[in-house]
């Protein structure tokens, strides 16, 4: 068996490609607390100063105690309304800044393992598979089950529970034609949208004018377009003018291009851009790193034998000697089918081939050690995988190379 | 990841808003001590409020600045990150093969959930994949009106039900058989499913007679008392006459074993047949057999192939990005759709079954192109055997052998 085919190096620095999400969530988080901060902060300060003055001068120009006191007051309240928001804030930074601490250790942890065939690197792979499982059941939209097995296996603050279940909230609100939830959302991420060109909120306005269309409000609908899309005329300048001309169509239309406005598919493809949105944010893989993880994992293990129309003499279910190859297995048979198998440039066989007359071969220890297993007579050899009897005189040495 | 940890530090420590809290319960003060000054002297209000507005904006002032400094921490951790996960991008998922069977993928997760044992997770799960099936994504502007047509989950409510039970099972016969020491419930099942395990080649019904003599021999749930040694070897003796006699033929040897161990029964520890009957491991390896043969009888590998896929996929990941990597720089697509263009090496125990590489073609053998074995036991696959000879008679690549293709036997691995 050549070495080379086979390692259990284990690369910690390279190994680390799923992980990126894992540290990346918090910290957008953390920005996105920083900035609702930063907002807050930037609005009473304005405020409170030009209040501030303003009472001063009243003051001066003879106002009485009672209305000074008052617009203090005022000013007192709205510092506390700040400072109570910020302790809020401040609290939900230290929490993330606790997940950030126990994912960086939990990273950190692998780069203490020395090989893939250690103890430790397989409960860290299992911990993984969990987070990835996690992450799969949020993107599907199913919390909590999500939920339960984060709980059950203990590591909450492996794994973001929060932001997919809202995201979700939002995505099925779409789903559902409410396009309220999103916008909030919409207003909510503002500060942190900016810089990436957004189409979604011009989406969200533009549904919400087909469906005034829809409903005959036409008046509504053209001051809703004036207030909302036309100062968008000039990045979307197609959309803007197809939207203009939908006045003149009505729901029945069967002018494609209109029809297809008023299409209720449309809330699916919004609800898919608000989540393409929201993962671009949060820095999220557009699809569940469960899937990545797979797909190489699949093709890395799977063999022509895998789907082929003869038992595989090797890693079959029949025999006690080998273990099932786990593409074989029921779970990811179906899933493996399409994928394209491992590159071998090197046979890979059991030490010291034999082959039995109906040209099954194996590994002469396991076959030997399989019939005495059975309680077959010395001179018998069984066939683990077909359970047919020969003498041992009719197996033969095959040369693999 | 020292830096990034040390990076994360500094942020948590340094960079935080309870500094600009401070400075904000600062402005409330100044606010609140005005207040209350012209509360107490309403005449002073002009001078009070105009000496408020300087100490109020400076206040406001050292906000901002403890905010810059969090901003600060947050831009310096940012690029920590980046540098981090500069050469680790996320590998494209443009060619996702998986995502149009999101049925398959929750059938193989609620399969992954119960033989992991986790039965409440998995029944929320069922619960929600059956209310709320996968999505099918449609495509901005292409609406993608047509059904999907893996719409349910793959596993019908039965079959999923038939399966909890069956882990159920299982586990319920490991609990006894780890925390109790009690092995009857394992005999029961062996005993049931006797002629597969037999086919099988699996000893594990007679390993497990064998160990529940072994306990009883030595003394069953209360080991220590050694008055009770006779009548704790009379009972395994009974047990070995009712239950292990029928195993005489096929382990004949190890029946041996057992009933000489018996003349050395006041110090077993120190006869030959100590490993037997003092065999802390017993225990464990016999649990894990049986784990592997209750899997293997519903066609299961023993561990979970969720987990050695995932895992496989960790490990193959970086050498699939660098081939990514390459094959953007030069803008080549691989030909074969159906191999990896690229070695992926693998721990071991990841090698289940045996490859065959042809030698002339170098190619791994298939159903449709199936490795062939000359008369003198030289293997080669179908068609390089084919271009070999032309139909007539020719020599073995690696010997001096000659033969007809029609000679050559077909094999399998």
């Amino acid at each position: 068996m050549a070495a080379e085919l086979t390692t259990t190096k284990l690369n910690a620095e390279s190994h680390l490609l799923l992980d990126q999400p894992l540290l990346r969530l918090p910290h957008e988080l953390a920005r996105k607390n920083f900035k609702i901060v930063q907002k807050n902060v930037e609005r009473e300060n304005k405020d409170i100063l030009s209040a501030l003055k303003t009472t001063a001068n009243a003051a001066f120009t003879g106002n009485d105690s009672g209305q000074t006191l008052s617009s203090l007051d005022n000013m007192i309240n709205r510092m506390q309304g700040l400072k109570r928001k910020m302790v809020t804030l401040h609290n939900e930074e230290m929490v993330l800044h606790q997940h950030s601490r126990r994912r960086i250790q939990h990273l950190q942890d692998l780069y203490e393992i020395p090989s893939l065939a250690d103890v430790k690197y397989d409960e860290w792979s299992r911990v993984r598979l969990n987070r990835l499982l996690v992450d799969y059941l949020l993107r599907c939209g199913y919390g909590e089950s999500a939920r339960a097995l984060a709980r059950e296996k203990g590591i909450e603050e492996l794994v973001d529970l929060d932001v997919f279940v809202q995201c979700h909230m939002v995505e099925e609100s779409l789903r559902r034609g409410s396009t309220k939830e999103c916008l909030a959302w919409c207003a909510e991420h503002k500060p942190m949208m900016k810089k990436t060109d957004n189409r979604l909120e011009f989406e969200l306005r533009m549904q919400q004018y087909i469906e005034l269309r829809r409903n005959g409000q036409v008046v509504e609908a053209r001051q809703h377009a004036r207030k909302y899309l036309t100062q968008h005329a000039s990045t979307y300048p197609k959309e803007v003018n197809r939207a203009a001309g939908l006045l003149a169509y009505p729901p029945d239309t069967q002018v494609q291009e209109y029809n297809m406005l008023y299409s209720t598919a449309r809330w699916d493809v919004l609800a898919t851009l608000f989540v393409q949105t929201h993962h671009e944010l949060f820095s999220l893989p557009a699809r569940p790193l469960l899937h990545i993880a797979l797909s190489a994992g699949l093709s890395a293990l799977k063999t022509p034998s895998c789907h082929s129309k003869h038992a595989s003499s090797t890693a079959n279910a029949s025999s006690t000697t080998t273990s099932v190859c786990p593409i074989c297995s029921t779970e990811l048979n179906e899933l493996a089918r399409k994928l394209p198998y491992a590159h071998h440039t090197k046979s890979y066989v059991e030490n010291d081939p034999v082959v039995l007359p109906n040209g099954r071969v194996y590994g002469r220890d396991r076959l030997l050690e399989m019939s005495v297993k059975v309680g077959l007579d010395p001179g018998l050899v069984k066939d683990p995988t077909t359970s047919h009897v020969y003498p041992a005189s009719d197996i033969r040495k095959v040369y693999i190379s | 990841m020292e830096a990034l940890l040390e990076e994360h530090k500094k942020l948590a420590r340094k960079s935080n808003l309870s500094k600009s809290l401070e400075d904000v319960q600062n402005s409330i003060d100044l606010l609140v001590q005005a207040r209350e000054s012209i509360a107490a002297d309403p005449n002073c209000a002009r001078v009070t409020l105009a000496k408020l507005q300087a100490p109020v904006k400076q206040s406001f002032e050292a906000v901002n600045s403890d905010l810059k400094e969090v901003y600060k921490g947050l831009g310096n951790y940012s690029k920590a990150l980046d540098k981090k996960f500069k050469d680790k991008p996320l590998p494209s998922t443009d060619h996702d093969a998986l995502s149009s069977h999101p049925a398959l993928i929750n059938r193989a997760v609620a399969m992954h959930l119960l033989r992991e044992g986790q039965f409440s997770v998995a029944s929320t799960f069922l619960t929600d994949a059956t209310n709320r099936p996968p999505h099918s994504e449609p495509q901005l502007r292409t609406p993608n009106s047509n059904s999907n047509p893996e719409d349910d989950l793959g596993i019908d409510s039965l079959k999923s039900e038939a399966l909890r039970k069956q882990f159920a099972d299982m586990y319920h016969i490991l609990h006894a058989m780890k925390y109790e020491r009690n092995l009857l419930p394992a005999i029961d099942w062996a005993r049931a499913n006797s002629k597969l395990l037999e086919t099988r080649g699996s000893n594990l019904e007679f390993e497990l007679g064998k160990l529940q003599f072994v306990w009883l021999f030595t003394g069953g749930p209360n080991p220590i008392d050694p008055r009770s040694r006779s009548q704790n070897q009379q009972q395994a003796l009974q047990y070995a006459q009712r239950d292990l006699v029928h195993f005489q033929g096929r382990y004949l040897k190890e029946m041996t074993q057992l009933s000489g161990a018996m003349a050395f029964s006041p110090n077993l520890s120190q006869s030959p047949y100590r490993r037997i009957f003092h065999n802390e491991g017993a225990w464990e390896d016999l649990a894990n057999s049986f784990t592997r043969e209750f899997c293997s009888l519903l066609g299961l590998s023993a561990d979970s192939p969720l987990y050695i896929a995932a895992t496989a996929g960790a490990i193959a990941l970086p050498t699939l990005l660098k081939l990514q990597t390459i094959m953007k720089e030069k803008r080549t697509e691989w030909t074969t759709q159906h191999e990896l263009p690229v070695e992926i090496p693998l721990p071991p125990a990841y090698h289940f079954h045996s490859i065959f590489v042809c030698p002339v073609s170098k190619e791994q053998t298939t159903d449709d192109n199936p490795p062939m074995m000359m008369p003198c036991g030289h293997v080669v696959a179908q068609e390089s055997l084919m271009r070999l000879a032309k139909g007539s008679r020719f020599k073995c690549p690696y010997c001096p052998n000659e033969s007809r293709p029609e000679d050559a036997k077909r094999l399998y691995m």
